[in-house]
């Protein structure tokens, strides 16, 4: 049998037209001026790709295109030469599909189990002095637009600090590397831990709080995010979603890609609420404080919120949105009495 | 003397439930082997595209090595996450680091379109780009800096000097490519959106302001004329590609060989819309299709126009006898160009 081709001997662009026939073990070109063949051995048979040309590449630069892919194959097939994987793999529907739920179920479960796993090996391994210096950072940027010097007295300030420090720790946690008062009214009533292990207060949340028992049952649940490194996990997880949208989504349109990114880490954020809302809660009971003091402190920074945001002046900062449903937190909570 | 002019349309013969089957097998590939086979699905991307591409009955094709492209993926990592992770830590870093790649850049473009074209071959001749590395810094870092200094005043003029440092180091066998684009020929589409900018930004004041007024009998005409400026500036990006790619091509030879791009403003537009709107409903699942769509639009609006006999001209092309392609093989793929 024999099959058509274009043959390019890879030193002029001139076109022969060629018929390909296999015979004693070597692959034959023949037509016009052209008389060439070669053992299988000696050539690069790409595997096919779509409805492209089939291709003979000579190791000299000369190439051969068959149009032809029937008669390619059925030539391959007598000189004993077996169709490529991938190739294989991509021609057929069925595979293209397992393909698809293979890729979706890999991406779940990346998300899922994969990144968080992960985050959390590499946040133990960074080194203490590049926290203290992304804390730094993150202070100057704060300070620079968000936040004003607390008004609250040296005083008050040292008894809130010793009271923390004398704060019984569940076993293994401990305490935020530095505690710093600042106010906001733009960010209201709240408290946040950076990812070097700094606790900031602002003094809006002290305002709101009915009695020191409160402060300290916002200070517990960010100590927890401390203990466990949220805030370094969330910065890791985030930027890996951030760049595999940008990735996925990024030649349409970055702004197309940051929507769904900050849907997806959220969900991360919730997780470590709850966490830090459990640690909290087992912080206070092992002070002989109860748990519920976290709850109704919750309570209030929720109606707070829930009242400024209809000025709309609340910032991408709102504490609310990456919180989970304060009122499941507070039933949570107080469930443990 | 006159010459028939010898007109040969390119072709594109890709499907998008083929290309379908190709991008998902090897996006999957690509996640289970942790990016590692992203080089080779490049690679196999840029064949199915570049072998469905065809002109005068023969078609291109790509020869890329996919570990010379894993090498250049590992540098742009280490480049862009060093640039990222130091920008975390501290601005000055960051800025350092971003310095740095500035600094690299124009060699690794250099770098890059040597791939590319070396890479490239049409009838068995490869591709190749003679640019000069001092010439490239120039092109791709003083001229940008200056139109950025200018407020993207002298863009136009940057944008036809790099397409003439571009295309005019570019050659075919031992042809060479060249392009007589003025900047004139850039400052006129550039010009034209940066006026319907201004025309809609004031159109939308003048609503804004008269519906403040209380002026309610205007507002729906207004309305109408607001909704219609919008759509001019949607229009911006498709006018804007398809001006220059025609723009582009018309003004680009090869030895007698000219080109004849004839993309619509319109038609980029309905493609562009049509594509976003689907890639968003599908979860991206329509990306593939997308490309497809694209792509087909493109390479069929390109003709190659010869005022010699076509096959003759393409028959006297040689290979270069310099020894320049073996050392090509190692120099890294950076993707930045499209």
């Amino acid at each position: 049998m024999t099959v058509t081709g274009s043959y390019f001997n890879g030193v002029s662009a001139r076109r022969h037209t060629v018929s390909l026939s296999f015979r004693d073990g070597l692959l034959w070109l023949h037509g016009e001026e052209i008389e060439r063949s070669a053992s299988p051995g000696e050539l690069k048979l790409p595997g096919h790709l779509g409805n492209t040309p089939r291709l003979i590449l000579f190791a000299d630069g000369a190439r051969c295109e068959i149009a032809d892919h029937a008669g390619f194959e059925q030539l391959l097939a007598t000189a004993g030469i077996a169709p490529s994987l991938v190739g294989h793999l991509e021609s057929r529907w069925h595979y293209a599909l397992g393909a698809l739920a293979v890729t979706l179920a890999l991406v779940a479960a990346t998300y899922y189990w994969g990144l968080p796993y992960a985050a959390d090996k590499v946040a133990w391994r960074v080194p203490a002095p590049v926290m203290a210096m992304m804390d730094k950072q993150f202070m100057a940027t704060f300070d620079h637009r968000l936040l004003e010097p607390s008004k609250l007295s040296r005083e008050r300030q040292q008894v809130i600090t010793s009271r923390l420090h004398k704060l019984r720790l569940p076993a293994g946690a401990s305490q935020p590397t530095q505690v710093l008062f600042r106010s906001s009214p733009a960010v209201g009533p709240n408290a946040f831990a950076l990812p070097g292990g700094t606790v900031v207060v602002l003094d809006e949340m002290i305002a709101l709080s009915s009695d020191d028992d409160e402060i300290l049952a916002v200070l517990a649940h960010e100590i927890g995010h401390v203990a466990e490194r949220h805030a370094l996990r969330q910065m890791l997880q985030a930027s890996v979603v951030g760049l595999a949208m940008a990735w996925y989504v990024g030649d349409i349109s970055s702004v197309l890609a940051a929507a769904p990114a900050t849907l997806l880490e959220t969900r991360y954020s919730r997780d470590f609420e709850r966490r830090a809302d459990t640690f909290g809660g087992n912080t206070l009971e092992l002070n002989g404080i109860s748990a519920s003091r976290l709850a109704d402190i919750l309570e209030k920074i929720e109606r707070a919120h829930s009242g400024s945001s209809h000025t709309g002046d609340s910032d991408a900062m709102d504490y609310l949105s990456t919180h989970p449903n304060t009122a499941a937190r507070i039933r949570a909570l107080r469930g443990k009495r | 003397m006159t010459q028939e002019q010898q007109r040969e349309q390119f072709a594109f013969s890709g499907q998008g439930g083929e290309y379908f089957r190709i991008w998902i097998v090897n996006l999957c590939l690509s996640i289970v082997t942790l990016g590692i086979y992203s080089a080779w699905a490049k690679v196999r991307r840029l064949q199915y595209f570049y072998r469905h591409t065809s002109v005068a009955g023969a078609s291109l094709d790509y020869h890329g090595d996919p570990i010379a492209i894993l090498k250049g993926r590992i540098l742009a990592v280490i480049l862009f996450g060093g640039y990222s992770v130091m920008l975390n830590i501290s601005p000055v870093a960051g800025l350092s680091v971003f310095a740095l790649i500035m600094l690299v850049m124009p060699w690794l473009l250099v770098r890059s379109f040597r791939f590319q074209l070396h890479n490239t071959s049409y009838r068995g001749l490869r591709f190749a780009f003679h640019g000069k590395t001092g010439d490239a810094y120039v092109n791709f870092l003083l001229l940008p800096l200056v139109s950025y200094m200018s407020l993207g005043l002298l863009w136009p003029l940057a944008h036809q000097q790099i397409t003439r440092y571009v295309r005019g180091n570019t050659s075919y066998g031992n042809g060479g490519f060249a392009f007589d684009g003025k900047p004139g020929d850039f400052y006129k589409p550039y010009l034209i959106v940066l006026g319907l900018t201004i025309l809609g930004a004031a159109v939308a004041a003048l609503a804004g302001f008269m519906l403040a007024m209380g002026y309610s009998f205007m507002v729906v005409g207004m309305a109408g004329i607001v909704i219609f400026y919008v759509c001019l500036l949607l229009m911006a990006i498709p006018y804007l590609t398809s001006r220059l790619q025609n723009m582009i091509w018309n003004h680009t030879t090869l030895g007698p060989i000219g080109f004849s791009s004839t993309l619509r403003a319109s038609k980029l537009f309905d493609i562009l819309f049509v594509n976003i709107v689907l890639i968003i409903l599908t979860l991206g699942l329509f990306k593939p299709f997308a490309d497809i769509r694209m792509a087909r639009y493109r390479v069929e609006k390109l003709t190659l126009l010869a005022t010699a006999d076509l096959d003759a001209f393409v028959a006297q092309q040689q290979a270069e006898t310099s020894a320049a392609g073996e050392e090509m093989a190692d120099f890294f793929d950076m993707d930045i160009a499209a």
